[in-house]
Parts: C-alpha cells; structure tokens; sequence
C-alpha cells in the first residue's frame, strides 16, 4: 500500500489520506462497497486522483477495468448506458463496428440485462462517474439503481459518484440505500506551497524559452530557494482571494518572468527579496484583477479594469439613437414611474415639500433603484422618456422601433415577463402586453451618455 | 404419409380463406382446435419455394410435438388468432390433504365464485329481464351498473350473461354473442376497438382498422346478424379527455342495424353527470342500477352459504368478521379474505397441537388485528430514538404555529429543543435531513425532496395523536 500511496504522490502529492482509502476500498481484492460517494470543492483533485488508482497497473490486478464519465454529457439514458457499457466491455467505437455499440440499451432493464450478459464475473468493475448531481434530474429510477449495482447485476461491480455537493442534497421522496461517503478537504496553505514548488522546473522552462538565449548566466541566480521565496510572496498576495489549484498554478506560472526581470537586467541582485517585492507589486495586483478570466500571458502587467464595462461601453458601437434609447431605458428602469412628470415634462406643477417626502428621499445606499436592480417598462414609456430627452424631433420609424428589438438581441435589454404575450416578441406593438428591463449597469450607462453628450445621472431621481 | 402430408395444408388454406371472409370468431377456435389431431404426424418437410413455405406455416397450428415456428411467423399467427396463448400446466394437480380446514379455505377463497349469488337476487332479476327483453326484441339498449368494490356487479353480471347462454344454447332464447372489456386491462381506452374485435372474430389488428371494421360492422344492415353483448368493466378508464371511445361504444347501441348491448360497470354512481360528455350520458339513459353495500346480515349469509354444510367456522365468528366488515365497507372480499386468514391461523394451532380446530371468535380476532389495523403506530415503535425524537419535534412544531405544514429551519430548533433535553448529542443538519429522508421514504411524513434542504416543506402524514399514542408506548414522552 506503501509503494502504492508513494507512487501517486509523485505526481499528485498531498493526498495521501484519501490514497490510502481509496487502497483500502478498491486494491485489497476484498469485494467492492456498492456505491462510494465522493465530495469536496473544485480542483481539489478528486478525479484525477481517481484516474490514478484505477489506472491499470502493470502485472496487478489485471481484472480490474473501469468506465469514467461526464454525467453532464449523457443527456438521455441511452447515452449514459451505452458508454458504461462499452466501457466495462471494453470495447471500442471504431470504423469497424460503425462507431455504435451493438445494442441499444435505453431502458434500465436492457442496461442491466447487458451488465449481466457481457460481462465477466471473474473481473471486478467500477464506474466513475463525474458531476453525479446530474443524476438528479435524470429518470428517478437512476440513483437507487447505481447505488445498488451488485445487488441487481450480481457483479463485483462499485459506482463511484464524484460531486462538489453534500450527500444531503440527494435525498429522493421515496428513500435511498445507504452508500459510503468520502470528503476531499481543500489544500491547506503548505499544501499549496508544495503543490506550487513542484512546479519549479517548469517555470524554469518558461523562462527560457521568454528570454533570448544568448545570456544564460543569470540563470544560475535563479535557485530553488529562490522560488520558494517567490512561492511564498505569491500565496501572501493570492491565498486569500483564491484556493483553486489550476488558477494559482497558471498565474504563479505567468507572474514568474516578471519576478526575474530585473535580475536579468541586473538592476536588483537576487538576494535582495524586498526590493524584488516592490517590483512585483504592481504586477501582481494586476493579476489579481484578472484571476479567473483566463486573458492569457500577454494580458500580465497590462492595467486592466477589473470588470471590463468601460472597455465595453468603449468599443461597443451603437447607432446615435440607439444609444439614446439604452439610456431612455436604463432611466425607466431605474426610476419610478411617478417621478416622470416632474424630470421629463417641461411645465410639471410646483413641487411642495412636506416632511414626508424629505423624509423619503434621506435614502440609505441599499434602498436606491440603482442598487436594487432594474424595473421593468412598457415600450409607450420608454419612447416618451427617448423623446423627452433627445433633443430633435425625429419620427418613429421603423428603423427606431427595430432597433429597440436589436437592442434586446445583443442583451442589453431583456424581456421581463416571457411567460405573457407569447415570449414578448409577438406582442410588442400591443404596448401593453410586453414589458422590458435594461440590464446594463451604471458605469456602462455613463460612458454611452458622455460619448453622446447627456448626462445620465442629473436624470436619477437616486441623485438628487 | 407424405402425400397425407401434402394434402393437408392445402385443404387448410382453403378453410382459412372461407374463415377470413366469413368473420365468425368461434368457427375459427372450432376449426383449428380440430386440425392439431389431424396434423399431428406431419413430419417436417423441406418446402421448395419461399411462398409456400409461409403458407405451409401459417396452417401449421400449435402443437408441441412439432418444432415452434420462426417467431417472425408466430407473431403473425398469434396475430391472426391462430395460435391460442396457453400457459404451463403441471402434469398433475397438486394433492391436497382432505382437511375440513384446508377445504373451507378453497370454498372461501375469493375467485370460487358460486353459481347464485346469496343477497343479489333482486338485481340479479333486474340485469336478466333487461338482457332477456333485448335479446328477444332484438334491439339495441345500454345499461349502467354501479357499487362500490365487492358488492358483486361483476359476479351477477356474468352469471346473468352464463345463464342466458346456456338458454340459448338450448335454444330457448335466441342467439347472441358476448364480448366483455375491462378498462384496466387496456393499455390505452382505444385499445377496447382491439379487444373488441378480437373477441368477436380471434384477429389482432391496428385500432385504426379494427375500429373502422367495428363501425361498419355495426352501421351496415346485415340480415342475418345476432345480438351481441357487450360489458364494459371499468368504465370511468375508458374516459380520456376526447372521450371518444366511450361515446362510440355507446353511440353503436343507437343505430338500429347494431343490435347491440351495452351493460357498463363501474365504482361511483354519479359517474355519467359527473365525468361523462352531455352526449354521452344521454346516450347512456337512464336504466341505472345501483348495488348497495352488503350489510352484517348479508356478509353473514354470503360466508354461511360458502360454508353450507361444513362444521369448520363457529357462527360466532362468522358474525364477528361480518360486522367487523359491514361497518367499514361491506366487501364481500375482505370478508372472506379475513375469514381465509382465520382458517389459516386455526390451522396453524392445529399443526401446532395435532387436534382439530374450528375457526372461533379468537382466531377471527387476530386475523382481524392482522388486517385491519394500521401499520403507522407499529413504524413509529421500531423507529430509532432520533427518529422518534424527530418526529417528536414535527409535532412541537405543527402546535407552536398552528399550522401544519411546517418547514425544516422551525422543526430543527425543535428538535436541537428536545435532543438537549433527553441528554443526547444534537445531530448537525446534514444528519437531521437524513433522518428526515428516511421517516418520509417511510411515509410517516411528506417532505419535498432534499435538494431545497433547510427550505424544504415538512407535513406529518399521521395524526399527532398516534405519534403521542406510539411514542407514549415506547416511553420517550
């Protein structure tokens, strides 16, 4: 078990835990549990892991063969029946056999009766079966039935169930067999300064090939101890925002030539670590912004805005009364319909303050229209708010009214109620039935009204 | 031999061929019911051109000592009709032991309908005037029967429609032909066309055509047609939301070529105003009968006349179940039924004591509490101590708010409440909800599935007062 356990923490280590269990369930030669649940978050190496153990070993347990699957891929039973039965069979799709399994199985009982039929009962089976929260909304006989696998097939068969969700999730109205549960807790911070400093051969690698070959000496500088340091700084920067292995190694990746830099120019000696720091800083808030975007190595010390909408509302080239209808709906959405009147007519009465109303308008941030999200509008108002605030007098063209449904194609607007007027599009000159939302937020709406002149927020009944 | 051999078919295709056209389902089962002994040393033979060799199979009928047909050829002979299903038979029945016992059993056993029904005799006079009336007038009529489960519709029905076969097999009534449905043994209600059809002429078609072939046969004159009887068992299945199954069974009494009967059965006696199209009830009429359920009197008479004869039952006994019975729904069934269960216990002690035993009040008794009783308090004693404890806290909960749906955040601080005050470690949620899970696989509550976890909606499925009753028992309150 020992040789086993060290053999996987080769290439994956800090999980010698669920190693040593997964041993004990599957490489005893003891018959299988019929069902083993497994959960923890994301990229905390529960597949990979599982790929693994029941890899084939050389010389070992010849008779072990095993199915991995997407529960997210088999969108009918057939598929999801068909590919484990292949699997387990061994077989492979080829031109040969017409890229299709031999029988159709769509019912639970054809995919039992396979089982049953193809299989070998000397040999043991398992099936991995990934995103099993899937099998919720698959056909209700599914669950129980791979969690009592070996009870209808009589086969040392075992369903392993990968998931980030608690078993408590999948609890049925009419019951379940009870199954073994395993939890995969996420790397500590020593785990991931492990994880990260395996990688060190690799950013050496980059390194080269992000440099001109000519001068090598400076690699010499460029130790392990070195980058344990930067391993470190890095996680001081990162930890708190982000756990998931396959960003922190990517961006740990991207973030090393930067480190370097300056000792390759020989501006900052590599013993010095505070002022590599400082150097770095810049960089690495940069790539902090970033995170989970996936821009790639060219995006790296580049200022980028953290969500992207200036840059959006930038390059998005709307038509001149387009961008006046956006801003026609983003003010119906976001003020209240009573407040009409007095922004966008020119002769509304007197405005008489009593203490109810100022009372009203002391408004706390979280109860602002802007915060609490759009309203919906009719199409009638959104073109009385369109022509109250354009200037000119233009005619309601076709071309104004057709642009309003381009404006609902490219989402920046959406229907509010699909389930009414036939999904919304049907009933748009009826005025009443359809009813809209604008969906941009307020920084988008602001550079569209100063690339047109208007500003929005003397409109916001939020900023009076 | 061979020549016999060869003979044979062809004379079979011929008679095959007058029976297609000529569509009488019962000389088709005479016929072939014959040609087995005829064609029994058949031997094998290899036929020469591919036509002949359907043919040549399609006369083979069923008989064992031959090889079975290809299943592509049998599928279309049980289609065609000429393969009756049959079932295994044992090579000999099973010997029963001659106990008075063992033979009450038989007699009271539910399908040993007896030839007269004890307490039917009225509507048993009223379903056979109404038949006998039509059959000799010749006409067409409908009639619908209602009662709940167990009053004998079924079994007075078919012994009026046994008894006037056998008068008219001595022909003193003229003939007619019987066809009965049931609509839970339809897959669909269109199927009834098929069924129908089937029985009057033994082929299985597609209902598109058998109903077509039912419409013409029913629409066209036909002047030497006979009466044909029609029960519909079950009819409130036969209703879909066109209802046009049922307004075509009862459209076809209406026409005057049909001469067709239609006597319909089913559970609620408001069926026709209640489920049925306007056209369709009035087509319906108004020739209602209604069985009433037996009272104690009646279920005494009926198990009394099952035993006629017989020492086996004390009469006490026998009024105990059909009391018992009477007053929750006067099924003949369950009465006999619980009576069975009693000859089976009294058997029991006289295995056990190597006597012989009459049935008294006491087995009776048992049977009863085997049978009657509900199973709810029983589960609740052997839950686990959390579960109790759990169900314990639906109940806490369903009081403080007065309402009884109650959702699982309220009913997990109960029972956080209760688990502190019994001294036992509190269970995270995670655990409560498996418990939870459980009690509703169960059916002791209803509880929505557990992907709305803390959210989810609880309602107990019994009364609080048999949690409190149960859990009084078992000591936790």
């Amino acid at each position: 078990m020992d040789a086993f356990v060290k053999q996987i923490a080769n290439t994956l280590p800090c999980r010698d835990g669920f190693v040593r269990q997964l041993y004990r369930y599957y490489r005893t030669g003891d018959p299988f549990p019929p069902a083993l649940y497994i959960y923890g978050q994301s990229s905390t190496g529960k597949c990979a892991i599982l790929r693994e153990v029941f890899r084939q070993w050389p010389g070992e347990d010849e008779g072990l063969r095993c199915a991995h699957l997407n529960a997210i891929s088999c969108y009918t039973n057939k598929i999801l029946f068909e590919t484990i039965a292949r699997q387990l069979e061994g077989a492979k799709l080829s031109q040969s056999n017409n890229y299709s399994s031999d029988g159709k199985l769509e019912y639970a009982k054809d995919f039992l009766a396979a089982l049953r039929q193809r299989l070998d009962s000397d040999r043991s089976y398992v099936i991995v079966l990934r995103n099993a929260e899937r099998l919720r909304d698959m056909a209700h006989n599914l669950l129980p039935l791979f969690l009592q696998l070996p009870e209808a097939t009589g086969l040392n068969i075992s369903v392993v169930m990968v998931s980030s969700l608690p078993f408590e999730k999948f609890y049925t109205k009419t019951g379940l067999p009870p199954l073994l549960k395993l939890f995969v807790p996420e790397y500590t911070r020593a785990e991931m300064q492990r994880i990260l400093m395996n990688d060190f051969a690799q950013h050496i690698l980059g390194l080269t090939g992000y440099q001109p070959r000519q001068d090598k000496q400076w690699l010499f500088a460029v130790t392990e101890e070195f980058h344990r340091n930067y391993v470190t700084l890095f996680l001081g920067t990162f930890w708190k925002v982000c756990r998931d292995v396959k960003e922190l190694r990517l961006v740990a990746a991207e973030c090393f030539p930067p480190y370097c830099e300056p000792i390759r120019d020989g501006t900052i000696p590599a013993q010095d670590s505070v002022k590599l720091w400082r150097n770095i800083t810049k960089t690495l808030r940069a790539a902090l912004s970033t995170m989970y975007m996936r821009l790639g190595t060219k995006s790296v010390g580049k200022s980028v805005t953290p969500d992207g909408t200036t840059w959006l509302a930038q390059n998005l080239e709307l038509p001149y009364y387009a961008k006046y209808l956006l801003i026609a709906a983003y003010l119906a959405s976001n003020n209240a319909a009573k407040e009409d009147r007095r922004l966008f007519m020119k002769n509304h009465g007197k405005q008489r303050k009593r203490l109810q109303t100022v009372n009203a308008r002391a408004k706390v941030v979280e109860k602002m229209t802007t915060k609490l999200g759009p309203k919906a509008f009719n199409i009638d108002r959104l073109l009385a708010i369109f022509y109250a605030i354009l200037d000119e007098k233009v005619g309601l063209t076709c071309n104004l009214l057709a642009q309003i449904s381009t404006l609902v194609h490219l989402k920046l607007l959406t229907y509010a109620s699909s389930a009414e007027g036939g999904g919304g599009g049907s009933a748009m000159l009826d005025g009443s039935a359809t009813r809209l939302q604008c969906t941009v937020g307020m920084d988008f709406i602001m550079q569209i009204g100063r690339m047109v002149g208007f500003n929005v927020r003397q409109y916001l009944t939020d900023f009076f | 031999h061979a020549q016999v051999a060869a003979g044979t078919p062809k004379r079979n295709i011929q008679l095959s061929n007058i029976i297609e056209e000529c569509s009488n389902g019962r000389r088709v089962s005479r016929l072939l019911e014959l040609s087995p002994k005829k064609l029994e040393p058949l031997p094998v033979e290899e036929p020469k051109t591919p036509k002949r060799n359907s043919r040549a199979a399609s006369t083979q009928p069923t008989s064992a000592s031959k090889g079975t047909p290809k299943s592509a050829n049998k599928m279309k002979l049980i289609r065609d009709g000429t393969i009756k299903p049959n079932i295994h038979s044992r090579d000999a029945p099973v010997q029963h032991d001659a106990n008075e016992l063992a033979l009450a059993r038989e007699r009271l056993h539910v399908s040993a309908t007896p030839s007269s029904l004890p307490c039917r005799e009225k509507e048993y006079e009223e379903i056979y005037n109404f038949l006998e009336g039509k059959i000799f007038d010749g006409c067409g009529g409908c009639m619908y029967i209602s009662g709940v489960p167990g009053t004998g519709k079924t079994a007075t029905t078919t012994a009026v429609l046994r008894a006037l076969k056998q008068l008219s097999e001595e022909e003193e009534i003229p003939k007619f032909e019987f066809v009965d449905i049931n609509g839970m043994r339809l897959t669909e209600p269109r199927q009834a066309y098929v069924h129908i059809y089937r029985q009057l002429t033994g082929k299985t078609l597609a209902w598109e055509q058998a109903y077509n072939l039912l419409n013409k046969r029913f629409t066209t004159k036909a002047p030497r047609r006979i009466t044909t009887v029609l029960l519909v068992d079950e009819l409130d299945i036969l209703c879909n939301k066109r209802q046009d199954v049922v307004y075509n069974l009862l459209n076809w009494p209406t026409m005057p070529t049909a001469q067709l009967v239609v006597v319909t059965i089913a559970n609620t006696m408001d069926l026709p105003e209640r489920l049925l199209m306007g056209k369709i009830s009035s087509r319906l009429g108004l020739t209602r009968l209604t069985f009433q359920p037996y009272n104690f009197r009646q279920l005494q008479e009926i198990v009394m006349a099952r035993l006629a004869g017989m020492s086996a039952f004390n009469s006490d006994a026998v009024q105990l179940v059909a009391r018992k019975v009477a007053a929750v729904s006067g099924d003949a069934r369950r009465a006999l039924d619980i009576c069975r269960r009693a000859t089976e216990l009294a058997d029991d002690q006289a295995k056990k004591a190597h006597l012989s035993v009459t049935v008294s009040m006491m087995h009776v008794q048992q049977a009863l509490t085997e049978m009657i009783t509900s199973a709810k308090v029983k589960t609740i004693r052997s839950c686990s101590r959390m579960e109790q404890l759990f169900l314990q806290a639906v109940t806490a909960e369903v009081t403080r708010t007065g309402i009884e749906e109650c959702n699982f955040l309220g009913v997990y601080s109960q029972f956080e409440a209760l688990a502190a005050f019994s001294g036992v470690i509190v269970p995270n949620p995670g655990r409560a909800m498996a418990i939870c899970a459980r009690l509703a696989a169960s059916r002791l509550l209803i509880c929505e599935c557990g992907r709305s976890d803390i959210y989810q909606k609880i309602l107990l499925n019994i009364s609080t007062d048999d949690v409190h009753f149960a859990l009084q028992a078992s000591k936790l309150l």
